[in-house]
């Protein structure tokens, strides 16, 4: 399974790429894999502002709907909106043309509440 | 991890007091008050749309489904348009996916099995067909699939046709799958299909199997939600 190490993780499969006080959020490769081929992606809106474990978003597959939960408080500052017409961005690169929405931190202690990419890879399933 | 429960209701139950009901489930099972649970009934006649499901799928204005005594309603999961009736069988899992053995072979994959594998059970030869979600057999699609995840925990599920009446289908797309024909076992098997209990306790033991953790099954009590 893929991971990146220089992200971090939820138990629910959303990454979090930390660069400063805005981190980048989206569903991890093996959230896709699970749903399949996504045809729709329901994004947030810019200025909304969210508390962690918030639903924020909705990633559905011909089959099987998902909700996305914000992993940090914040506000909502840029959404991907090439997902719109694009969703199977999210299947061709989840870690990377896939990411879903920005937030401005309003709490950078959560940070510390999120998991390391060991860990992730720990809990989710392997290819078996 | 304790067993999964398994719970069967005798008379149909409608379908927005079970999508309730599944909402309850899922709570109880994100909060780790109760194991993984698999509902097993049927509906009265009703038309339930996908999250996204489109009404020119409805063949009929409105007022011809009142008037024919069906329900419409849209429903959270994914999948686009369905028909439910007594005489067909749903299964819904509430599944904490996450890290369970049924994730990593893919939960749309799984039901679609265990579709498969019931139709077989009772001699009827039914598969898979790429890029379509469901069970078919040569006389039409047997089984329907369409579900939800709130925090990889499943609901909604699986369609499966025992012996409803057929003519339902009639009013809708299927799936917006013009032309598909469907089908069920008792218009494949006629008077050597089974009923839905005995096609219940199959599934179960099927579906018990393809996710590593058999259960029993037993009559629905409040006690499910913990």
């Amino acid at each position: 399974m893929n991971v990146p190490q220089d992200l971090r993780y939820t138990k629910s499969h959303e990454w979090i790429n930390v660069t400063d006080e805005e981190v980048t959020i989206g569903i991890s490769d093996f959230a896709q894999s699970q749903l399949g081929d996504l045809t729709f992606v329901e994004l947030p809106t810019a200025g909304d502002s969210v508390t962690a474990g918030d639903e924020v978003a909705v990633v559905e597959s011909v089959k099987a709907a998902s909700d996305v939960y914000s992993p940090v408080s914040g506000t909502i500052t840029a959404v991907n909106e090439a997902l719109e017409d694009s969703p199977e961005l999210i299947n061709n690169d989840a870690f990377g043309e896939g990411w879903m929405f920005k937030v401005r931190l309003s709490d950078v202690a959560q940070l510390d509440g999120l998991l390391s990419a060991t860990d992730y890879a720990g809990l989710a399933p392997g290819d078996a | 991890m304790p067993s999964p429960r398994g719970y069967f209701w005798n008379a149909p139950v409608p379908y927005a007091e079970a999508a309730a009901l599944q909402e309850e489930l899922v709570r109880a099972r994100i909060a780790g008050r109760i194991p993984d649970t698999v509902l097993f009934l049927e509906h009265p006649p009703v038309i339930t749309l996908g999250r996204r499901g489109r009404e020119d799928y409805l063949k009929h204005a409105r007022s011809f489904y009142r008037e024919s005594g069906i329900d419409i309603i849209r429903s959270t999961r994914g999948g686009d348009v369905t028909y439910h009736a007594p005489g067909q069988l749903v299964m819904y899992p509430i599944l904490q996916l996450s890290g369970s053995a049924s994730a990593s072979h893919g939960y749309l994959g799984l039901l679609e099995q265990t579709a498969v594998e019931t139709a077989r059970a009772f001699g009827v030869e039914a598969y898979t067909r790429e890029g379509m979600a469901g069970a078919w057999t040569d006389a039409g699609k047997i089984a329907a699939i369409g579900f939800r995840l709130k925090r990889w925990v499943s609901c909604h599920g699986m369609s499966f046709n025992v012996q409803p009446d057929l003519c339902g289908f009639d009013t809708i797309v299927g799936c917006g799958l013009e032309g598909e024909a469907v089908s069920s076992l008792q218009a494949i098997l006629g008077e050597a299909a089974p009923t839905v209990p005995e096609v219940r306790t199959i599934m179960a033991g099927i579906f018990g199997r393809l996710i590593r953790a058999p259960f029993s099954l037993e009559a629905w009590t409040d006690e499910g939600l913990g």
